[in-house]
C-alpha cells in the first residue's frame, strides 16, 4: 500500500542527489540536470499532498494545477539554459563551471 | 528710471552688437550703433535730471519704493530716494559720463571692442546712478557693488595688456576689502533697527536706538567702505594702477561714477556718522592724512596720468576731511567743482596722449602750447580751478571746506589742510609747466590738436570750471548759494583772511613751480640730490605697495600656506583620501571568500536554506 511517507521519502532522496548533482559536478549540462532533478522532487512532494492529505476536491485540483505550473516553467528554463550553455561552449570552448571565471574580481 | 535708462542701453548694445555684426560683418554700422544708444540714454539721463531737479523744488524731497523681498517679517523695499544730495549726484554724473561718452567716439576710434566699450561705460553709469538714487541699505550695496564690477571691466579693458589685467584685479580686490567692512557694517545697522531703509535707520538712531559701540562699529565699517572705493590712505594703492585703463575711463572714474561713490556714501550716512564723534574724527583725519601725503606723492610723479590719479587721492582726502567737519554744502560743491575740473584734466590729458602717439611722461613733453591750443587752454582751466584761484570753482569749494574745517576742528587740521593747498597749486603748476610750456621738445614735433568730437567736450568742461564757481554766491533771497541749496538756513560769507591766505598760498606755490621748472632757479634736480632720503622715499612712492607685497609675502601667503596644508593633510588626505583606502583594503580582504567556484555559492546557499529553515522551526513554531 503505497502511503505519503513513500512519496515524502522518494522526494527527499531525489531532492537530496539534486543537490549533491548540483554542488559536485563541474559539467554545466550535468548541473542543469540535478536542478531537473530538484524540481521533479518538488513535484513529486505537491502531489503526494494533493492526493493523501484530507483537503476537498477544488484543493486537490490546485495541487495538481501547481505541478503542471511547475513543469512548463522547468520546461522554459531548461530550454533559456540550454542555450546559454551553447552559447557558452561556442565562445570559451567549455562547460566546466569552475572555467567559467570571467566575472570574477 | 534714469538708471534704468542707461542699464537698458548696456543690454541694448550687447544684443544689437551681436546682432548687428552678424548681419554687416565687417561694416561701419554696429561701431555707430553703440555710442548713439549709450550717448543717446546718457542725454535723456540729463534731461530727466532737469526735470527731477525741478520737480523737487516744487515738491521737495520723496521717496518711491516697491516691495522687493519678503523674507520671514522683514520686508526689503526697491526704491529711489530723490533728495538735493542725489539731485546733485545725478546732474555730475550724467553730465560727466555724456561729455566722456562724446569724447570716447574720437579718443577710442578704431579699437576692436568699440562697442562693448560703450555697453561697458554705460552699465558703469548706471550703477552709479542706482547707487545715488538708492533709499535703502541693500540696494545701494548691489550698486555700489556693480560700480565696482563697471571699474573692473573698464579698467581691465586693455585685458591683452599684462599690467591692465592686473591693475584690473587690484582696483576690485582692493576695494573688496573695504566692500566686505560696508557690508558688515550694513549688517549691524539692520540688526540695530531691523530696516535697511535709510530714513528709517537715521530715525531710529536719532532717537537713540542704537546702542553707541554698534552706532560706532557700524559707521567705521561704512566708511572703511568709502575709504575703500574713494582711495583714502591706505587703501589708495589701486587708483594710481587704474591709469592702465583708457584715458577717458581715468576721467569717468575720478570725476563722476567711482571714487566719488566712497564720499557719497559718507554724505548720505551723515546724520549717523554726526552720531558718532570719534568716528567723525577718524574720518577728518584720514582725509587731511591722504591729502598731504596724495599731494606730496604728486609732486614727483612723472606720468602725467599719475599726477592726476594722486591729485584726485588728494583731493578726494580734503573732501573726507570736510564730511569729518560735518560741512556737507562744502563737500559736495567741492565734489561738483572737482568733479568737473578733473574730467576737464584727464580729458585734456587723453587729448595730449593722443595727439603724442601715448606718451605719457611729462619730461618727454614741453611746448605743446603751439602744437595744441585748444588743449592746453582748457587745460590750464582745469589745473587753475583744481588749485583753486578764484574766480573758479575750486577756489569756493576749497575755501568754505577750510571755512568748514576752521569752524568745527582744531587749527592744527587748518594748518596741514593749508599746506595740502599749497602741494595742490604746486603740482598742477608743475605738470602744466612741464608739458605744455617752455620749449617744444624735439620728440614732440609730430604732436597735433585733436578732432573736434574730443575738444568740444574738452571747452564745455572748461567753460562749466569756469562757471561752477559762481554757483556759490546768493543771487536771490530763495537762493543763498549752494550752501543754502543744500542745507537751508546756510548761505555764503565771504571771509577775508582765510580767503587772502589762501590766494596767497596758491600764488606763491605757483611763483615756487615758475621757479623751479620753468626758470630753474631753484633747481629741483639739486633738491633731490640734496633731501636724497626724501626723494626715494618720495618716488616710491613711501613703499605703500612694498608694505602691502610684504604683508602678503609674510602674513597673508603664510596662513593661506597653513590653510593649503590643512587642507591638504586633513581633509584630503585623511578625508577624503582616508575614507576612500580603508574601504578599499576592507574590500581587498573580504573579496577572497568570493572563490568563482560554483560549488562554494552552492553550498552556501543550501546551508543558508537549512539555517533559515533551522531558525524558523525553532523560533517561530
Amino acid at each position: 500500500m503505497i502511503e505519503l511517507a513513500h512519496f515524502q521519502v522518494l522526494g527527499a532522496a531525489l531532492f537530496a542527489i539534486g543537490l549533491y548533482g548540483v554542488l559536485a559536478r563541474r559539467n554545466a549540462v550535468l548541473i542543469l540536470m540535478s536542478i531537473e532533478l530538484m524540481l521533479s522532487a518538488v513535484n513529486i512532494n505537491l502531489i503526494g499532498y494533493a492526493a493523501f492529505v484530507d483537503f476537498t476536491e477544488a484543493q486537490r485540483a490546485l495541487g495538481q494545477v501547481l505541478i503542471i505550473f511547475v513543469i512548463t516553467i522547468a520546461a522554459a528554463e531548461l530550454a533559456l539554459a540550454i542555450a546559454i550553455i551553447l552559447r557558452l561552449y561556442r565562445n570559451r570552448s567549455t562547460v566546466n563551471a569552475d572555467e567559467i571565471n570571467l566575472m570574477k574580481f | 528710471m534714469i538708471p534704468a535708462l542707461s542699464a537698458s542701453a548696456f543690454f541694448l548694445i550687447i544684443v544689437l552688437n551681436r546682432v548687428l555684426g552678424f548681419a554687416f560683418p565687417g561694416s561701419r554700422v554696429p561701431s555707430l550703433v553703440a555710442p548713439v544708444i549709450s550717448i543717446g540714454a546718457m542725454l535723456a539721463g540729463f534731461v530727466l535730471f532737469w526735470v527731477v531737479l525741478v520737480d523737487l523744488l516744487q515738491n521737495g524731497p520723496g521717496t518711491f519704493s516697491i516691495g522687493w523681498l519678503t523674507v520671514g517679517e522683514t520686508e526689503i523695499q526697491w526704491g529711489v530716494m530723490v533728495d538735493k544730495l542725489s539731485v546733485v549726484m545725478i546732474g555730475l554724473v550724467t553730465f560727466i559720463a555724456l561729455l566722456v561718452q562724446v569724447y570716447s567716439i574720437g579718443y577710442m576710434k578704431g579699437d576692436p571692442r568699440f562697442g562693448w566699450y560703450f555697453a561697458a561705460h554705460a552699465l558703469f553709469a548706471a550703477a552709479m546712478l542706482a547707487l545715488v538714487l538708492a533709499d535703502n541699505l541693500l540696494f545701494l550695496y548691489v550698486a555700489w557693488e556693480l560700480v565696482g564690477l563697471g571699474s573692473y571691466l573698464l579698467i581691465g579693458f586693455w585685458w591683452e595688456k599684462r599690467s591692465a589685467a592686473q591693475a584690473a584685479k587690484k582696483a576690485f580686490i582692493t576695494t573688496r576689502i573695504g566692500d566686505v567692512g560696508l557690508l558688515i557694517g550694513i549688517i549691524l545697522l539692520f540688526r540695530a533697527t531691523g530696516s535697511f531703509d535709510i530714513s528709517t535707520i537715521f530715525h531710529v538712531a536719532a532717537s537713540g536706538g542704537i546702542g553707541t559701540v554698534t552706532l560706532n562699529t557700524a559707521t567705521a565699517l561704512i566708511f572703511l567702505g568709502a575709504m575703500g572705493k574713494s582711495a583714502q590712505f591706505p587703501f589708495h594703492v589701486w587708483l594710481p594702477a587704474a591709469m592702465e585703463g583708457p584715458t577717458p575711463v581715468s576721467a569717468l572714474i575720478h570725476a563722476a561714477t567711482m571714487v566719488t561713490a566712497g564720499v557719497f556714501l559718507v554724505a548720505r550716512m551723515l546724520p549717523l556718522f554726526e552720531l558718532a564723534p570719534d568716528v567723525m574724527m577718524a574720518v577728518a583725519i584720514t582725509g587731511l592724512v591722504t591729502f598731504v601725503f596724495a599731494g606730496t606723492l604728486a609732486l614727483v610723479m612723472t606720468d602725467i596720468k599719475r599726477v592726476l590719479a594722486y591729485s584726485t587721492i588728494s583731493h578726494l582726502g580734503l573732501m573726507m576731511l570736510s564730511l569729518g567737519a560735518g560741512a556737507l554744502a562744502a563737500t559736495l560743491f567741492h565734489l561738483v567743482a572737482h568733479g568737473v575740473s578733473k574730467a576737464l584734466l584727464f580729458l585734456g590729458a587723453g587729448s595730449v596722449m593722443h595727439g603724442s602717439d601715448g606718451e605719457t611722461d611729462a619730461r618727454k613733453m614741453g611746448g605743446l602750447r603751439t602744437k595744441m591750443p585748444i588743449t592746453a587752454f582748457t587745460f590750464v582751466i582745469g589745473a587753475l580751478g583744481l588749485a583753486g584761484l578764484p574766480p573758479l570753482a575750486g577756489f569756493f569749494s576749497k575755501d568754505e571746506i577750510l571755512l568748514g574745517v576752521w569752524a568745527d576742528l582744531n587749527p592744527a587740521f587748518l594748518v596741514v589742510a593749508l599746506f595740502g593747498v599749497f602741494l595742490s597749486a604746486l603740482y598742477m603748476a608743475r605738470v602744466v609747466l612741464l608739458v605744455f610750456f617752455g620749449p617744444l621738445n624735439p620728440e614732440r614735433k609730430g604732436a597735433h590738436e585733436s578732432p573736434p568730437v574730443m575738444w568740444v567736450p574738452l571747452a564745455i568742461l572748461a567753460v562749466l570750471a569756469l562757471g561752477v564757481g559762481f554757483l556759490a554766491f546768493n543771487y536771490t533771497t530763495d537762493y543763498q548759494g549752494f550752501a543754502g541749496f543744500m542745507s537751508p538756513g546756510h548761505h555764503f560769507e565771504v571771509t577775508g583772511w582765510l580767503m587772502g591766505l589762501s590766494i596767497a598760498i596758491t600764488l606763491g606755490a605757483f611763483t615756487g613751480a615758475w621757479l623751479a621748472y620753468s626758470r630753474d632757479t631753484i633747481s629741483h634736480a639739486a633738491l633731490a640730490q640734496r633731501f636724497p632720503l626724501i626723494y626715494r622715499v618720495l618716488v616710491n612712492k613711501y613703499y605703500i605697495d612694498e608694505a602691502y607685497q610684504w604683508v602678503i609675502d609674510h602674513v597673508v601667503l603664510v596662513i593661506a600656506r597653513l590653510v593649503a596644508l590643512f587642507d591638504r593633510v586633513v581633509i584630503n588626505d585623511t578625508g577624503v583620501d582616508g575614507l576612500a583606502i580603508s574601504i578599499r583594503l576592507s574590500a581587498m580582504r573580504t573579496r577572497v571568500i568570493q572563490t568563482g567556484y560554483l560549488y562554494t555559492y552552492g553550498t552556501a546557499m543550501a546551508f543558508g536554506v537549512v539555517g533559515l529553515a533551522l531558525i524558523w522551526w525553532i523560533f517561530l513554531t
